[in-house]
């Protein structure tokens, strides 16, 4: 009876004391619009001779935007890695015409010890549809001889808006690429902010025979000013921003470094001005600072839209 | 947690179920109720007012002149104890800590117990107060009821009800309990119910609707003849309580206050009492906006408050020294959530924490003595050591502001203070002096764009913020004859590192009514004088006379004013008895508040005065004593509002009551 008595008092203590509404589950609800992938996967290989090469990146899926590229080249006979090679890599994007172009990107890959794999990375600026492919044409030597291969791959969308990209024309008439890097899962707090800036380097000669790297010439600009704002584009927001955020600088990894604090999560816009390393503004424009409840954030000229 | 209370209270039964056998005994109850030492000062008797017997919690302490009310509506009023805001007093109910759930101060612990529940209200000033935990302004204990064992089986009750015109309030509230030699019974359930209230110019004052019910259940067995087992809960829910002052309502706020306590009483020697009490409580406070058409933005602000505790104290006693010792600890998790709602609805929400999960744990030792010098005049000392510990669960919120802020942060408060009290003749004199520390509140530390309606700034805590340092004189003097007395008393604080929002250029607003962000900083010091002058004069046997005079100076360290001073107020009542009939009229009103604080959103308030009436008689229906109120409130159906209501919305205008209460 005192066992029964004692079962129905914990069961009321339990009804009454659970919630009405339950708290937030802070983790899920941050993994809901973003998934962050941290494995490298096989996209695709190809044989070339007596030689396999891997191609791998984040999730074994190349979206658009940019693409960490992680290259190994196995020799199939004595099944070892080759790691003393001049390795290149070339993306490129055939339209229904046949013109090629392609996207800014690493050519000449580095090696990288640790991992026993060549590195590089390409911004894919669309989606392969049935209009428009890409392919990546990959070359290397081994005892002085050349090999080189090709390979049709599949560019998906970017479901991460955390890794959005954008193109656009300069004031001095260059073509600019901006991609996000990293987080690719912000979080409600400082974050470090991690971009690409690249731009298409006009050929200067006549294209020799296909592919012609010099045709496809894509640089990491160098010492420019990413000035940062960002703010909330939603109208009940009133254009709200946060403190602290830094502008993103160039550091020796050739990407750009800089700091973004988010006050809460939903769709936030980084609004840039980008100075070249005279600082004078190759692109963007000042946005308002005030504050207006009800109405849409104005952007700036230049800016990219994540969503966490 | 919930693991815990159903641990708590499995602790309970089992404790009781050993103790079924005791043996009876034959000792008188005097014994049993030995009395608590009297160091306890002047706790207030009967929880209703001169005017109005059927008080609600918030009325019976704006009788006490050390307290004023910030108000938000006609609910929940925050109490103000020597012009401070609640993060500098201590408010428990029976030493136990709650804390409330609502950001907005929308729920004070005062809004989760019901007038027929409490015995008493104890208040102290200043450090004295820091019997409970660490205090500055001084501490405010809601005393329950609390029956004593008795040798024949005695059942005792009361029912109340009433209705107020002009909120359309009724009311209803029944207490009832059982005494005997070994058990004892308590028992409260109210419920009170009201609409708009309508101002002194007969305007509806919208959103300004409440309705509450709450219930007790105490239960005590004698284990011994000097021992005693009682366990206690409160169960309290508000549901559709409107806030005119605030963009948002209350849709609902629950409370769970529950405590198991022990009690050990010695016969002889110099420990007399020990009592020990561990308790749970749970808040729950879920805001509202759809009903606010006009609000931009739809946003859930759910939040939690957990806390469970122990108090322990012994009280010792030995000729002319009397002290109480006392062990306070407490563990509360406060939780807040802003969940704001895009215009379109198929975006993505954006989701923050006001609190992100803060726990505070605090650990205390207290000592207060009392020591008669003479018959006359006697000595007041004591003191306490408190450790404080917070930690942030999402720091990375409270980084954003204060980058590299530790997510942990322990903090030693120590108090001391004294007091020297004699009389002369018909004169007493008192005089004394504190130093205590306190730790800021989650709010303070911790809070992350919390919205404040008054100046509208959204608020960031700041968990580097100093302890804030009291330093206390007070002095009092009286004079009391057989008709007439008079008691002057008056405090200063100097209180260093005083913690105020100062506005941060920084920011921007996340809440779309706000114009900008503050954050809490300290300021190197503020001050605060509190003066009040009380007078009582019997002019016939039946004819009494009452008068109290109050004023406050708060300024920082730049002379400024602080915010939410009281101007210089008074009341006067006169009190007549005749047979069963009892008749009241009281005066009161603030003057002019010319020590406004612009910087802190405040404009100046008008003068004001209220004038109230009542008549009751006392009857007898079967033997229950009966008795019938009628009044008014704001007879000449004033249009006012006080330098301290909440974006200053007016006050009730005329307001009728009824009550009746029965005895049994």
């Amino acid at each position: 009876m005192k066992f029964f008595n004692f079962c129905v008092i914990a069961a009321l203590f339990a009804v009454i004391t659970s919630c009405t509404l339950d708290k937030t589950d802070f983790e899920a609800e941050t993994n809901r619009d973003v998934t962050e992938y941290f494995e490298f996967k096989e996209v695709t290989s190809l044989n070339s001779g007596n030689y396999k090469i891997s191609i791998a990146a984040l999730n074994g899926t190349f979206y658009k935007g940019y693409n960490e590229i992680r290259l190994t080249i196995i020799n199939t006979q004595n099944n070892q890695t080759l790691n003393s090679s001049d390795v290149t890599c070339l993306p490129i994007l055939t339209n229904s015409d046949g013109n090629k172009t392609s996207c800014p990107h690493r050519y000449n890959l580095i090696y990288n010890e640790d991992g026993h794999y060549y590195s590089g990375y390409a911004v894919f600026t669309s989606i392969s549809n049935p209009m428009e492919n890409w392919d990546l044409y990959i070359g290397f030597t081994d005892n002085n001889q050349l090999h080189s291969g090709n390979r049709l791959i599949s560019v998906h969308n970017q479901p991460n808006m955390n890794l959005n990209m954008t193109s656009f024309t300069g004031n001095d008439g260059e073509k600019y690429f901006i991609a996000l890097v990293a987080p690719q899962k912000p979080r409600v707090a400082e974050n470090e902010l991690v971009a690409g800036i690249y731009k298409y380097n006009q050929p200067t000669g006549p294209a020799g025979t296909f592919p012609d790297p010099s045709q496809f010439s894509y640089s990491e600009v160098q010492n420019y000013t990413l000035k940062l704002d960002p703010r909330m584009p939603e109208p009940s927001m009133g254009n709200h921003s946060s403190p602290n955020n830094v502008d993103l600088t160039q550091k020796t990894d050739g990407l750009y470094y800089g700091v973004v604090n988010y006050t809460m999560t939903g769709n936030w816009t980084l609004n840039f001005i980008m100075q070249n390393q005279n600082g004078q503004v190759i692109k963007g424009t000042e946005v308002p600072t005030d504050f207006t409840p009800g109405i849409e954030g104005v952007k700036s000229e230049l800016y990219i839209d994540i969503l966490f | 947690m919930r693991y815990i209370t159903i641990v708590l209270l499995f602790w309970g039964m089992l404790v009781n179920a050993q103790n079924t056998e005791a043996k009876k005994d034959s000792i008188r109850e005097k014994e049993i109720k030995l009395k608590e030492v009297e160091i306890i000062v002047a706790a207030k008797k009967k929880i209703e007012t001169e005017m109005k017997m059927a008080v609600s919690v918030d009325q019976f302490l704006a009788s006490s002149d050390q307290i004023s009310f910030i108000k938000r509506g006609a609910y929940a009023w925050e109490p103000l104890l020597n012009n401070m805001s609640t993060e500098r007093s201590v408010i428990t109910i029976d030493g136990m800590h709650v804390f409330g759930a609502c950001t907005d101060k929308m729920d004070p612990i005062t809004s989760y117990v019901e007038s027929n529940n409490l015995s008493t209200i104890d208040i102290k000033s200043g450090q004295e107060g820091g019997m409970h935990g660490s205090t500055v302004a001084g501490s405010i204990d809601l005393k329950r009821k609390n029956s004593a064992f008795s040798e024949k089986q005695e059942w005792k009750g009361a029912y109340q009800s009433g209705f107020e015109f002009n909120n359309k309030q009724f009311f209803n509230l029944g207490n009832v309990s059982f005494a005997s030699h070994k058990f004892v019974a308590d028992g409260s359930i109210s419920y009170r119910k009201a609409e708009n209230y309508f101002d002194g110019n007969n305007n509806e004052v919208k959103h300004s609707q409440f309705k509450k019910f709450n219930t007790s259940l105490g239960l005590a067995y004698k284990t011994s003849t000097l021992s005693s087992l009682r366990a206690d809960a409160i169960f309290d829910v508000a549901k559709d309580v409107g806030y005119p002052a605030l963009p948002m309502d209350l849709w609902l706020s629950r409370a769970l206050i529950t405590s198991v306590a022990y009690k050990q009483l010695f016969k002889e020697g110099l420990v007399r009492v020990w009592d020990s009490k561990i308790y749970f409580n749970a808040i729950e406070h879920y805001m509202d906006d759809t009903t606010r058409p006009e609000n931009l933005v739809h946003m859930d602000m759910p939040g939690w408050s957990t806390t469970y505790g122990l108090v322990s104290k012994i009280n010792l006693k030995k000729e002319n020294y009397s002290s109480e010792v006392q062990l306070n600890a407490y563990h509360n998790v406060s939780i807040a959530e802003m969940r704001m709602y895009p215009q379109n609805r198929s975006k993505q929400t954006m989701f923050a924490y006001s609190w992100p999960w803060v726990t505070t744990r605090y650990a205390g030792l207290s000592i207060n003595n009392a020591l008669e010098i003479t018959e006359k005049s006697q000595i007041n000392f004591g003191g306490s050591l408190g450790m404080n510990y917070n930690h942030s669960k999402y720091v990375d919120f409270n980084w954003i502001f204060h980058p590299g802020a530790p997510q942990e942060k322990t903090r030693f408060l120590p108090s001391l203070y004294a007091g020297y009290t004699i009389d002369v003749k018909k004169f007493n004199f008192s005089v004394g002096g504190g130093y205590g520390h306190r730790a800021p509140s989650v709010s303070e530390g911790y809070g992350y764009y919390i919205y404040n309606s008054f100046d509208r700034y959204d608020y960031i805590g700041n968990p580097d913020l100093k302890n804030e340092i009291s330093y206390e004189i007070n002095a009092g003097a009286g004079f009391t004859d057989e008709k007439f007395s008079l008691k002057a008393k008056a405090n200063y604080f100097y209180i260093q590192n005083y913690i105020i929002g100062r506005i941060l250029s920084m920011g921007s607003p996340m809440n779309y009514q706000s114009v900008g962000v503050k954050g809490y900083t300290s300021l190197d010091y503020a001050t605060l004088f509190n003066f009040s002058l009380n007078a009582q004069y019997d002019i016939l046997e039946h004819l009494h006379w009452k008068g109290t005079l109050t004023y406050a100076r708060g300024k920082d360290n730049k002379e400024g004013n602080l915010p939410f001073i009281r101007p210089l107020s008074y009341q006067t009542s006169l009190q007549y008895h005749y047979k069963n009939f009892g008749f009241q009229t009281a005066l009161n009103g603030d003057f002019e508040q010319i020590n406004y604080s612009p910087e802190y959103g405040e404009d100046k308030t008008p003068s004001y005065r209220v004038w109230n009436l009542s008549a009751d008689y006392t009857f007898y229906i079967n033997n229950f004593k009966t008795v019938f109120q009628i009044g008014a409130e704001n007879v000449l159906n004033e249009y006012y509002s006080t330098y301290a209501d909440w974006g200053n919305i007016p006050r009730m205008g005329r307001n009728i009551f009824t009550s009746l209460k029965i005895n049994f």
